[in-house]
């Protein structure tokens, strides 16, 4: 039977990590709606983008933009994996990190050629680990997601396949389902693929000088687009998770909290019965 | 007549409102749009926009994008936007200084692809001087 000092010591230290873990909650909680607010403020740039790459590259050729080209066979492979930089948030970037790494070990199994690039420090450590020569570049998000990175990791990935180092690129992040749900998904990044729906008018469009020109400039801006909103669906996703996973370890701190002072109510009551007894049994043998 | 101005950044709307003319930085060249012109996508470059209302006239300093135009509405997406109002102008002074700076340094021979950058930077930074000054005119 523990004493009562040791259940009291124990008690204290577990207050100490909830009112850790409630705080973390909270601050989870405020990034949550944050990140929401940038992905809903991003939603009306990227829909238009969409749109207009659509439209402008209906009756255009393939060859129209270097990164329409899809290549007969698909030798070199990169996959951009989203995570985020710091841990406590349950599975989030396991899930992702697993999810890459069996979509690369499968490719691989084809005979593919795999590079990786990291968006997030814990995928970066983790492929350091395993994968280091096969790291091409890393992004870490350095607390919040910004246009620009989206538009290093474009770039680098863009030149990569313009050259003709990579063939193929995809991407890895966590879907934002809802609060309590992200699931780690993949999408093809390049070869660009322009939506073949046209919503809205499609009334033709003058264009200044030509459609080749525009293209130019559209579909590389399409392309950091894409990435900047899956990150920022997956720094949603993080926030989000981190606070389910701070909600669940502080409803587990009260439990243990409960059972402690449960436990130690009876320790206590054991010792005073024993003393009890002991004065009881002492009179007696006077 | 009015029509509609949007102006739409990947971080979010800056501006939006109904006007009287607006005047775009387009790579081929300025060129104002008016009600019912015809409907046409432009690329846009690094530059100045004029946006006037009811006879007076707004500055908005914008990088890198496109304007898509059709007779009722104006939509602008660019990589930044800022109002003239929303410009620190020793700010901007002092990004014109360091970029200047930089390129006077490097003169070419260095890494060209950060060259470029910092050339991009520059012309960034002067337009919004210039923006922030005509604000004060």
């Amino acid at each position: 039977m523990p004493n009562l000092k040791d259940i009291r010591r124990r008690i204290g230290s577990i207050k100490k990590t909830q009112q850790i873990t409630r705080a973390m909650r909270m601050v989870a909680g405020a990034k949550l709606r944050r990140a929401q607010a940038a992905s809903e403020n991003a939603r009306p740039y990227a829909d238009r983008m969409r749109a207009t790459v659509s439209q402008v590259s209906q009756g255009v050729s393939e060859e129209a933009h270097p990164l329409f080209e899809q290549r007969a066979s698909v030798k070199k492979l990169e996959v951009v994996v989203a995570t985020s930089d710091r841990g406590l948030c349950g599975g989030f970037n396991s899930n992702a990190i697993k999810f890459a790494a069996k979509l690369i070990a499968e490719r691989e199994a084809e005979g593919c050629e795999v590079s990786i690039t990291t968006a997030g420090r814990r995928g970066q450590e983790f492929f350091r680990r395993r994968r280091s020569e096969q790291l091409e570049g890393n992004y870490p998000q350095l607390d919040w997601v910004t246009y620009v990175q989206a538009t290093e990791i474009a770039k680098a990935v863009s030149g990569r396949f313009i050259s003709g180092e990579v063939d193929e690129v995809f991407l890895v992040y966590n879907e934002f389902v809802s609060a309590m749900t992200q699931t780690p998904k993949s999408v093809r990044l390049l070869p660009f693929a322009a939506d073949d729906e046209v919503s809205g008018d499609i009334l033709p469009y003058e264009i200044e000088p030509d459609p080749e020109s525009l293209l130019a400039v559209l579909v590389p801006k399409a392309v950091e687009v894409e990435i900047y909103r899956a990150l920022l669906e997956n720094q949603t996703g993080e926030h989000a998770a981190r606070m389910a996973a701070m909600e669940s370890a502080t409803r587990n701190t009260e439990e243990l909290v409960e059972k402690l002072t449960l436990q130690f109510n009876r320790a206590r009551q054991a010792a005073i019965t024993r003393e009890l007894i002991e004065i009881v049994s002492g009179a007696e043998a006077l | 007549m009015p029509f509609e101005l949007t102006i739409v950044t990947p971080e979010g709307q800056s501006y939006q409102g109904s006007v009287e003319r607006v005047v775009l930085p387009g790579r081929e060249g300025e060129f104002g749009v008016l009600t019912n012109h015809e409907r046409f996508l432009a690329p846009l470059r690094v530059g100045a926009v004029e946006i006037i209302t009811e006879g007076e006239a707004l500055y908005a300093a914008v990088a890198d994008g496109f304007a898509e135009v059709d007779g009722e509405s104006v939509t602008v997406l660019v990589d930044s936007c800022e109002l003239e109002h929303e410009i620190d102008a020793a700010r901007a002074d002092a990004a014109v200084a360091a970029a200047q700076q930089y390129l006077d340094k490097a003169a070419g021979d260095e890494d060209p692809e950060r060259y470029r950058h910092y050339e991009g930077e520059l012309e960034r930074a002067r337009t919004r001087v210039a923006v922030s000054r005509r604000k004060r005119q």
